[in-house]
């Protein structure tokens, strides 16, 4: 159990940036996802606090203890990968105990430990068969009994959901978070899959560029966006982000009028509303258009709307259906509009 | 339908005739020389150089027994076998670490050791004869199997090496970072992770070096003046000259002694042997 702390972390290779600069202080027994779309520095951020990767410029401390100099195998982190990296040659059994191996815990402990680890995520029966005998799941629950047989004081878990199917996807899911809560162990999560940071998160980094977009929990990233990057990558579908002009605190553009926005002078902004906060309306609305598409799903339609040359996206009711080309207004909910800066993308409060 | 269908099915039991024929041609025409050194190996010495053709030939065992009685021919055997295996344990020894060195670790001048490493194959063996020579003779290692251990070793370091490495590139650098983070030093990944995972690529290097070695004639005759250090492929050069002339039949027995053992480990391991061979050939 630790808390890290990461203060002005750089990586570079040559005259390629990873990370440009992070400062973050993970507390004691979270669970905290890095979230960006690849090549973003979350992968390598954590590689730098597993001590895989050294930073070119800060500090990393566990616990207060300062980290650069101590070698991976010298700190108390374990880490699941997206491949797994299950040792092929070894069976299940083996594989969870190399870690108790290699860290000298005594030999008298080892079965009793390898077992626990396999109870706790359902691999007892596996125990003699080798990575090649299982499948996916299986594989992934052995390599995350690897990391949990000696108890670290750190998880490390790089997408390590990312090779399974949608289903297993979501049970692993709920099977990781329960661990990590009976555990109390601080952990550090990188995916690209919002879903996974939402669900899972006791806060979410979003990234990019190899800088820290927002930091917060995952209501604070959903609800309260700090800049467009935020609030087109959060959601599914995303936020629509539609570029307009200001005046008189009216946001105009083609199709859309938007009164009663908190901007002052005359300026061109980027206007974003999440397509649950987009209603049906009946002749005054915000928005008019054409239909663009209609999408059923069961639970709920899709449904696009083409204000100008934009494609507007609509969660409607279930129920609703169009033709194609109809007109249609759609009023958006007036507390759950987002402005941003056009120029710089950053939230305008 | 039916007729495309038919047509079909008797084109495709064609094809499969022909492709047995064609590869059972092939086998014959690969296996005849060894079948060509048995029937010579075991006819009686007058026979074989008679001009006029024998359509049945009379089955001897006098070469069988010269090569045994006549000559040391168990301690070129064991020679052989000595200094080969000798000679692999060598490549193995060093050529594993290199190989893990060259196909991980990132320093300057990586690609050049790479490099020299494989040209040391690309020279003709003839130019650095005599200094090996004298290299041999300095250390007072003629004559000896660790002479011939040493050389063999040193022809096959470089391909061992590659093919090694080839092998060693493809694994996941998950598995490294895995062990890493579980706690193991260098030493222990190499040995724990990386041998186990490239066995294949091991056994296919060893194999490879061996029947080199085996077929090694230039530096073996150079350096084994006496039987205390003849391997197989020098002894058959005594069959060819002297007093006796040339003895075929003798010399047939003992190319197929040498042969045989290679032939069992290669298909023994042969599953390997493709993997590894096109492996290396793909990837490099």
């Amino acid at each position: 159990m630790a808390r890290i702390e990461l203060s002005g972390i750089q990586k570079k290779w040559g005259t390629v940036w990873g990370v440009r600069d992070v400062n973050l202080d993970i507390a004691d027994e979270e669970l905290v996802v890095f979230l960006g779309p690849s090549g973003c520095g979350k992968t390598t951020t954590m590689r730098m606090i597993a001590g895989l990767e050294d930073p070119t410029q800060g500090d990393i401390h566990m616990d207060g203890e300062l980290m650069n100099d101590i070698d991976a195998r010298d700190r108390d982190v374990a880490m699941v990968f997206q491949g797994y990296a299950l040792y092929p040659n070894m069976t299940i059994y083996e594989n969870i105990r190399f870690p108790l191996r290699m860290r000298r815990v005594p030999k008298s402990d080892h079965d009793r430990l390898v077992r626990d680890a396999a109870a706790l995520v359902e691999l007892e029966d596996y125990l003699d068969r080798k990575p090649s005998a299982l499948s996916g799941g299986q594989r992934q629950r052995a390599a995350l009994a690897r990391a949990i047989v000696r108890q670290p004081q750190v998880f490390l878990m790089d997408e390590p959901l990312s090779n399974l199917d949608a289903k297993l996807r979501q049970l692993m899911r709920v099977q990781i978070k329960h661990l990590q809560r009976q555990l109390k162990i601080t952990t550090v999560y990188v995916t690209h899959d919002q879903i996974e940071a939402m669900t899972l998160a006791d806060r979410i980094v979003v990234m990019e560029g190899g800088l820290i977009q927002q930091i917060g929990t995952p209501d604070d990233i959903y609800n309260d966006p700090a800049n467009t990057f935020v609030a087109g990558f959060i959601g599914s579908p995303p936020m629509n982000l539609i570029q307009g002009t200001v005046s008189n605190s009216t946001f105009t553009a083609e199709g859309l009028s938007v009164p009663g926005l908190p901007v002052d002078g005359d300026r061109a902004v980027t206007l974003g509303v999440r397509p649950e906060d987009c209603h049906i309306a009946a002749g005054n609305a915000h928005l008019e258009g054409e239909v663009y598409g209609v999408e059923p799903t069961g639970d709920i339609t899709y449904l696009t709307i083409m204000a100008g040359k934009k494609l507007i996206e609509v969660k409607a009711d279930r129920d609703y259906r169009a033709e194609l080309g109809a007109r249609q207004s759609v009023a958006f909910d007036p507390s759950r509009i987002y402005v941003f800066d056009t120029e710089t993308g950053a939230r305008m409060r | 339908m039916a007729l495309a269908t038919s047509t079909a099915k008797r084109s495709r039991g064609e094809n499969l005739v022909l492709r047995y024929v064609i590869l059972g041609a092939w086998a014959l025409f690969c296996l005849a020389p060894v079948l060509w050194f048995l029937s010579i190996g075991f006819r009686p010495r007058t026979e074989i150089i008679t001009p006029e053709p024998i359509y049945i030939p009379t089955f001897s065992l006098d070469a069988w027994h010269m090569i045994w009685e006549d000559w040391p021919m168990a301690k070129y055997l064991r020679n052989s076998v000595l200094a080969i295996f000798g000679s692999v344990v060598i490549d193995l020894v060093l050529g594993i670490p290199a190989a893990y060195s060259l196909a991980r670790y990132r320093y300057k001048g990586r690609d050049d050791i790479g490099f020299y490493i494989l040209s040391t194959r690309m020279m003709a063996p003839a130019i650095v004869a005599i200094p090996i020579f004298f290299l041999f003779r300095n250390l007072g290692l003629l004559d000896t199997i660790w002479a011939l251990m040493l050389i063999y070793a040193a022809i096959n370091l470089s391909i061992v090496t590659w093919i090694i490495r080839s092998y060693m590139i493809e694994i996941p650098k998950e598995l490294e970072d895995a062990a890493r983070t579980d706690g193991a030093s260098d030493l222990r990944i190499l040995w724990e992770i990386i041998i186990p995972a490239v066995l294949p690529g091991i056994i296919t290097a060893a194999v490879i070096a061996m029947i080199f070695a085996i077929n090694e004639f230039l530096f073996t005759l150079l350096i084994a003046s006496t039987p205390d250090a003849y391997t197989l492929s020098v002894a058959l050069a005594n069959f060819t000259g002297g007093s006796d002339g040339l003895i075929y039949n003798a010399i047939a027995l003992v190319a197929f002694l040498a042969f045989v053992p290679v032939f069992l480990v290669v298909v023994l391991i042969q599953k390997h042997l493709s993997r590894g061979l096109t492996m290396g050939a793909v990837k490099g």
